[in-house]
């Protein structure tokens, strides 16, 4: 019974200002797609337009081959994990998480055995007969999830739903979340600010600003081939510099840019051709002397500060008055102050028209 | 240390705003029970006696306080259960906000006003009678006002507490968050469910407070029962005023005083017992 998700063209206005404009993707049945982009940008708009709390001035939402627009919230068959939790305040723990199976008249049997499933799931056991106002802004934000999850619906809607929980139990639950999804079927939408957690458990990232889709590709098209700035900008750091290509062969351009002349495996540039270039931190390769003797675009500057990120010594190095960020090695020598050059590949090189 | 101790100190800056208050709250309790037992007479000896306890505790006295105590929870009840399917339909329709300003005009007349306006409706040769009449319906008029079942008086004090439990209810289902109710509707809950599974439970400890406060209000009522209210049995309060000033006697008035009290003290201490057994 897994589902196809269609938001065709959806508009959505509040007062004068266009939270929505003309948004639309497809997500295959038991697909797990996130929602990515900076506050503000329309995120969990988009999710009430799709539960129905919201009615689009425009457009249209289906689930499968059925249009849902005029379709009460109550008989979407999706589920909800809301951004502020949105607990019943005078429920128990317990009484909030059944309340979906409740309400779908689940058997009682049936009713205890996934319960137990979900309590154990996101680390509640124990709490069941507290009240919500007695649990930590932590704990709310496992029963909002709980509470979704054990419904097994036909689309299940997250909107940041680990956002306040610690490093450890943000990736265990992101796990357990992926699993059940996955077994089930569940087609997912995720809301998250967190674009590592986006790159690690998504079928598809979708880039939102301002309203607008941006981007629509797997994690690791998004991250290596980011097809705007915006993109490349908000997911992971990037150095991003403007260039102008000066010759085109075979599959090689050259592109004059900020960090000097470098050489880019590119599509479809043509010479005199502006562009953004984008090339991730973890790309420039710092080079000695003796190790890369024919290196190609090496870059050469100084290194203002270098610093300890535990997996990486992360260099800002001052290239012709631009400042360029590098992930070293950790144990990489290098200290503050000094000359360094370093190298990136044609191909780590991304090319963006806008 | 330093802050425990200043924290203490700054108590005494109560004293001008609340300590008059509570002097004057003391004050008249204390004169009222010392009243009931013979000391602070106005005239004649002032001395302990038990006398007028056990004269307050007739017929008369019984008749009166059913009275003030049937009126003011039948009130308190018809009035919640009139205005909270009022309040709920009001959070939709367009233009509440006047509707609610004329809702509450009932809230600013004078109990006084308001009892002659509604027994000018509700008079012998009131507004009703007459359509009544008229319409052929009856022969003869009503006695709708100073009826002996005492309708005429609860029709005024309903009249005069739905706005007034209007504007708790109102607010309270309106401070019920719309996500939490969103969240009911995207987990299968219907219309109804929501009602109850949410908007009723929430609501439910501001009902019972409204339901208190109009039960109180009520039962120290004195001016509707004594112009809409029927000549028998009358109102606690009226049979008070009729002691200390028709009779003279301040001392019988004083020990029905202590008995109003005592009556609403332990309404309310069971009826808070009740509600917190119904809220848990
Ligand atoms: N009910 C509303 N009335 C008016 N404006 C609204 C309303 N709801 C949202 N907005 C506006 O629409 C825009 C998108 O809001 P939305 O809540 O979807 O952002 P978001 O992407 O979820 O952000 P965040 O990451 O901070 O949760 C915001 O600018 C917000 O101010
Ligand atoms: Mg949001």
């Amino acid at each position: 019974m897994t589902t196809r998700l269609i938001v065709n063209g959806i508009d959505k206005t509040f007062g004068d200002f266009q939270a929505l404009s003309d948004v639309s993707f497809t997500i295959e049945p038991g697909q797990f797609v996130t929602l990515l982009g900076p506050s503000g940008c329309g995120k969990t708009t988009l999710l009430r337009v799709i539960a129905g709390f919201l009615e689009p001035e425009k457009g249209e939402i289906l689930f499968g081959d059925k249009v849902m627009n005029d379709v009460p919230p109550n008989k979407r068959n999706t589920a909800m994990c809301f951004q502020s939790y949105a607990l019943f305040p005078h429920k128990t723990v317990y009484e909030n998480i059944i309340f979906g199976l409740r309400m779908r008249k689940v058997s009682a049997d049936e009713q205890r055995k996934r319960v137990k499933e979900v309590m154990e799931m996101v680390d509640l056991v124990g709490l069941e007969n507290r009240k919500p106002y007695e649990l930590s802004g932590g704990q709310q934000q496992r029963v909002a999830l709980a509470r979704a999850i054990i419904v097994r619906p036909e689309i299940l809607l997250f909107d940041e739903p680990l956002s306040n929980l610690d490093a450890k139990l943000r990736e265990k639950v992101r796990v357990d979340i992926r699993n059940i999804q996955h077994s089930l079927g569940i087609t997912t939408v995720y809301v998250t600010h967190d674009q590592a957690e986006a790159l690690a458990i998504s079928d598809v990232v979708i880039a939102m600003n301002k309203g607008r889709i941006v981007q629509k590709s797997d994690p690791k098209t998004i991250y290596n081939r980011p097809s705007t700035k915006f993109v490349a900008d908000f997911i992971g750091s990037a150095n991003i510099t403007p260039g102008t290509c000066t010759e085109f062969a075979g599959s090689t351009a050259v592109v004059d840019s900020l960090y000097g002349v470098l050489r880019v495996q590119a599509a479809d540039l043509t010479p005199g051709e502006e562009a953004f270039l984008c090339i991730r931190p973890e790309d420039f390769v710092p080079i000695f002397a003796e190790n890369a003797p024919h290196a190609v675009n090496v870059v050469t500057g100084s290194v203002l500060h270098a610093v300890y990120m535990g997996n990486s010594l992360d260099l800002f190095v001052k290239v012709n008055d631009h400042v360029v960020r590098i992930s070293a090695a950790k144990d990489c020598p290098i200290p503050e102050g000094s000359q360094i050059s370093f190298t990136v590949q044609p191909d780590k090189i991304c090319v963006m028209k806008g | 240390m330093m802050k425990r101790r200043k924290f203490e100190w700054g108590y005494l800056l109560l004293i001008p705003g609340i300590g008059y208050i509570v002097f004057f709250v003391i004050a008249s309790l204390y004169i009222m029970v010392a009243q009931s037992f013979g000391f602070y007479n106005y005239t004649g000896s002032s001395e302990f006696s038990l006398t007028f306890w056990q004269n307050v505790f007739t017929r008369t006295f019984f008749d009166d306080l059913w009275f003030s105590f049937r009126t003011a929870l039948l009130t308190a009840l018809v009035s919640i259960v009139i205005c909270y399917p009022l309040s709920l339909l009001m959070q939709k329709i367009p233009g509440r906000k006047t509707f609610l300003s004329i809702l509450k005009i009932p809230m600013f007349v004078p109990a006084l006003v308001a009892s002659f306006l509604i027994v000018n409706i509700i008079d012998y040769h009131g507004i009703i009678n007459i359509v009544l009449v008229k319409l052929g319906f009856i022969e003869e008029p009503l006695r709708l006002r100073n009826d002996p079942a005492g309708i005429g008086a609860l029709v005024v004090q309903i009249w005069k507490n739905v706005p007034f439990q209007m504007i708790i209810m109102y607010s309270a289902i309106e401070a019920v968050r719309k996500d939490v109710k969103d969240a009911a509707a995207n987990l299968g809950a219907n219309r109804f469910a929501i009602l109850k599974e949410i908007i009723l439970p929430i609501t439910l400890p501001s009902a019972l407070v409204a339901v208190i406060m109009v039960f109180i209000r009520t039962f120290n009522d004195f001016a509707i029962s004594k112009t809409a209210g029927p000549y028998y049995p009358t109102s606690i309060s009226n049979l008070m005023y009729l002691h200390a000033y028709t009779f003279g006697d301040w001392n019988t008035s004083a020990c029905i005083g202590v008995m109003m009290m005592v009556t609403s003290i332990v309404f309310v201490s069971f009826y808070t017992y009740i509600s917190k057994k119904i809220a848990d």
